[in-house]
């Protein structure tokens, strides 16, 4: 039976645990670059965090950069960012300026522009505004990030909410040093897009959790941790991968229409920042959050006894039944190639 | 659960989502729509540092007062923000100088005398364009100058006390307008009225004696009349025809009019502050103007000075375009998320695909119902939202489907399958909604600004879907089941799962608890 066809069934048997060593190593160079490259390299901030003024037209004039360029210093702003899009837009950027140069400006580029001015979209943000809404972004993250520490920690247990939390800590940090690598402009619409990113990837954490409790409650006199885990993971496997896939789906047209519809920017940012998001955040409750648990877990007195016990009932012969896919490779079956007696248990035995 | 209860528990939640959807839109609701995507301006104006919420309440009051004088603004909304900030919302507005105008940045109402006038000096010939209707912009209500002062490098509007000036649409003069109190030639001072020396002010149009021009009548306190009267025959003075002998009504540090004293005022006697009129006149803008002074008048001075930290435009047609890309993008996803359910999970997929119309007809009936009640208006962070929500409420569907499979694999019969993995699933449902709730409620509470429309469709569709799951899914799951969609071909329940081979069902029996 083909890998693909298992996956359909529910029956694969792919080993999580013994396979996320080398994730978590990959993950852990991934997070320090990503750190790395958020010092070396400064987020692209929108106007809406550091202050500034954007005007944005539809060209009717056909006006070339540099004759724009050159309106706007014949009255004080050469240092203005001037650009031209392809869909016909003129987009000029400053810093922050008094309203009545303001208006002077609007003016200015509306002529340039040959357009009406009420056809001027005006984008302008003071400095202390958006020193404002950086703060309340970061005061909703910390909180948020407590109070589902806490909800998990009430509903499961304290280990599973920091499992959950260093889980969301990596999406939060590789999606910030994508951005900050590729330069993408940060702005609210992207501030909005990684906190639903949060929610994702703690759902998805919080679904293989609930497997995890349900399993550990029928199975914890047979299996080891780390085999309830892999049971759990392979058991939510098709659900990860199809709301994934589901979610990709509406959030991928966005990002499509984002980019071939006129002046959708918001559109576009967003869904920029949910599809990086949503693929890291599957992928780090998968490959992070429940390997980091079983690791852990492994080392509670009782579990240490457990995986002893069913080390040695594997060894006279009794398979305790086929959850034990790290400890029973006879059991898995050769077709799932990830599955393969993890190096570090052999040395315990 | 029986088949009775089921059948009434589908129709019921069914015809009501739809039925209500239905009667909404038959009487002409719709959403109500965000500035973003219709149109119109938003301006955030920050308060100092410790200004108090009554003073901030009290500004936002009057604030809304002008907005509502300036007419033809549908639903303006004038909201205090946190503890420093008034957002005002002017959706559909599209005459951006009088939309500026009217919410204004601050400050002070005050009348001054006339010092002089001199021609524009070079430095402060501004381009036409830059005084929207200038041509038909009628004395004494303008435009404040768009310049800088020569001498002082200072925009004009900056500095209220040293100078503010005037333009003048026909002959291009400045008028300099000096500070209060002013010194008299004997040595004595004058003080002249402020804004809260003024009780109230009219525009109107009186049919007969004065020709048929628009004029403006204020009113004034026992004192405010007082200074006026002092302060007028101050200004009568001067002869007939001298700059000197108007009085500059300053808004802001801009001269927003400045009337002249009428030639038969004596200047022993003054003006009589309750027998008072300005004259607006009788051109084509007249009236406009009239009530702009008026509402200048009444409610020219906010209690505290406000920073314009934000101005946000949109122009109508951006809107339509957005509002067009969203609903695109939401159309497009949908299609596309069906087609994959149906492939993926064959008639199971069919509900899924129901159920996502029976969970939108509830969403986008709340969000209207809102609309209509709370006037909350849908931004374009609510769309994704909304999109956002499609793959929050088709999870819950997978989570239950995958369940399914696991139970009927474990080798029960398909009936009881179904509904025991409801029960499962609906807690992991359960939990995965809540914590999406609660970080929908702690983005509402805790963000500003586009952050809170999101969360605010995210949280709705998160209930949504945990009644949609328990009323509408487990009753349409239960039924086919127990219909010809359950066990037979390829596009039943057991054809989605895997056929039902009944060789690993047998061995996965042992796990089954």
């Amino acid at each position: 039976m083909s890998v693909l066809s298992r996956m359909y069934r529910g029956e694969t048997k792919f080993d999580f645990v013994g396979a996320s060593r080398r994730t978590l190593i990959v993950s852990l160079v991934l997070v320090v670059l990503s750190i790395l490259i958020m010092v070396v390299r400064p987020f692209n901030l929108s106007i809406d965090f550091t202050g500034g003024v954007i005007v944005t037209v539809e060209n009717e004039t056909g006006a070339a950069v540099e004759n724009i360029r050159a309106e706007l210093r014949a009255i004080g702003y050469a240092d203005a960012r001037v650009q031209v899009t392809g869909d016909g837009f003129i987009i000029v950027q400053t810093e922050t300026l008094h309203p009545d140069e303001m208006d002077t400006l609007v003016t200015a580029v509306a002529d340039v522009a040959g357009a009406d001015l009420k056809d001027v979209n005006v984008s302008a943000v003071g400095p202390t505004f958006g020193a404002e809404v950086t703060r309340k972004a970061i005061e909703a993250l910390v909180v948020f990030l407590i109070v589902i520490a806490l909800f998990i920690t009430w509903r499961f247990e304290w280990k599973m909410a920091v499992a959950a939390l260093t889980a969301v800590l990596h999406d939060l940090l590789v999606t910030g040093g994508l951005y900050a690598l590729i330069g993408f402009l940060v702005t609210p619409a992207t501030i909005i897009a990684i906190l639903t990113i949060l929610g994702y990837s703690l759902y998805d954490t919080v679904v293989v959790f609930e497997k995890v409790k349900e399993n550990v409650h029928d199975l914890h006199d047979r299996s080891t941790f780390s085999g309830i885990v892999n049971l759990s993971m392979n058991q939510v496997l098709m659900r990860s991968i199809n709301t994934s896939l589901t979610s990709l789906l509406p959030v991928g047209s966005l990002l499509l229409v984002g980019f071939l519809a006129l002046g959708a920017e918001t559109l576009k940012e967003f869904a920029l920042a949910l599809f990086i998001g949503i693929g890291v955040g599957t992928y780090s409750s998968i490959f992070i959050a429940a390997p980091i648990l079983a690791r852990w877990k492994e080392s509670e007195p009782e579990w240490e006894r457990q995986h002893r016990r069913s080390a040695k009932s594997d060894r006279s012969g009794e398979a305790v039944a086929d959850i034990e896919i790290p400890e029973a490779p006879a059991v898995a079956p050769a077709s799932s190639a990830v599955a393969r007696p993890p190096k570090q248990r052999r040395k315990r035995r | 659960m029986n088949r009775r209860k089921a059948w009434i528990t589908l129709v019921l939640t069914i015809a009501i989502g739809w039925g209500s959807l239905a009667a909404m839109l038959a009487v002409g609701w719709a959403p109500k729509l965000g500035l973003d995507l219709q149109g119109g301006f938003a301006i955030t104006l920050v308060a100092p540092e410790d200004t108090d919420a009554a003073t901030l309440e009290a500004a936002a009051d009057i604030i809304r007062r002008r907005v509502e004088n300036l007419g033809g603004v549908q639903e303006p909304e004038v909201a205090v923000v946190g503890d420093r900030a008034i957002v005002v919302q002017l959706p559909g507005v599209e005459d951006r100088e009088r939309a500026l105008e009217a919410v204004g940045t601050t400050g002070e109402l005050s009348f001054r005398p006339v010092l002089g006038e001199f021609p524009t000096s070079p430095a402060l010939v501004v381009p036409e364009s830059t005084v929207p209707g200038g041509d038909d912009t009628v004395n004494p209500i303008l435009q404040p100058l768009n310049a800088i002062d020569p001498d002082s490098g200072l925009s004009i509007v900056d500095d209220i006390v040293k100078r503010s000036y005037l333009e003048v649409a026909e002959g291009l003069i400045v008028y300099e307008v000096g500070g209060i109190p002013v010194e008299f030639t004997n040595g004595t001072s004058v003080e002249f009225p402020t804004g809260s020396d003024i009780t109230d002010a009219r525009a109107q149009f009186p049919s007969t004696g004065l020709g048929g021009s628009w004029v403006v009548v204020p009113e004034f306190t026992d004192e405010g009349g007082e200074k006026f009267r002092a302060s007028t025959a101050y200004l009568a003075s001067y002869p007939v025809g001298d700059p000197r002998r108007q009085l500059a009504i300053v808004v802001d540090g801009v001269v927003s009019s400045a009337p002249a004293v009428a030639a038969e005022v004596s200047p022993t006697e003054g003006l009589d502050p309750n027998a008072v009129i300005i004259t607006v006149g009788d051109a084509e803008n007249a009236e406009q103007d009239a009530h702009d002074l008026a509402a200048i008048l009444r409610y020219g001075a906010l209690p505290t000075t406000f920073e314009r930290e934000r101005v946000e435009s949109v122009s109508a047609t951006l809107g339509a375009d957005s509002l067009k890309a969203g609903l695109l993008a939401g159309f497009a996803g949908l299609v596309l998320v069906a087609v994959y359910m149906l492939f993926y999970y064959r008639s199971l997929g069919l509900i899924a695909i129901l159920g996502l119309t029976v969970f939108g007809s509830y969403l986008v009936g709340i969000i209207i119902l809102l609309g209509q009640t709370q006037g909350t208006t849908l931004t374009l962070a609510g769309v994704t939202g909304v999109i956002v929500s499609i793959g929050i409420t088709l999870d819950s569907y997978i989570v239950y489907f995958e369940r399914t499979k696991e139970e009927f694999r474990q080798g029960r019969a398909l009936r009881p399958a179904v509904s025991h993995a409801f029960e499962a699933a609906f807690r992991t449902i359960r939990m995965g909604d809540t914590v999406t709730f609660l970080a929908a409620i702690l983005l509402f509470m805790l963000a500003v600004g586009q952050v809170k429309g999101f969360a605010l469709t995210l949280g709705m569709a998160t209930v949504i879907d945990v009644f949609v799951a328990y009323l509408f899914t487990r009753s349409a799951v239960y039924l086919m089941a127990r219909g010809p969609l359950g066990d037979l071909g390829s596009f039943s329940i057991r054809g989605a799962m895997g056929k039902g081979d009944r060789a690993h069902m047998a061995q996965d029996v042992e796990v089954a608890s």
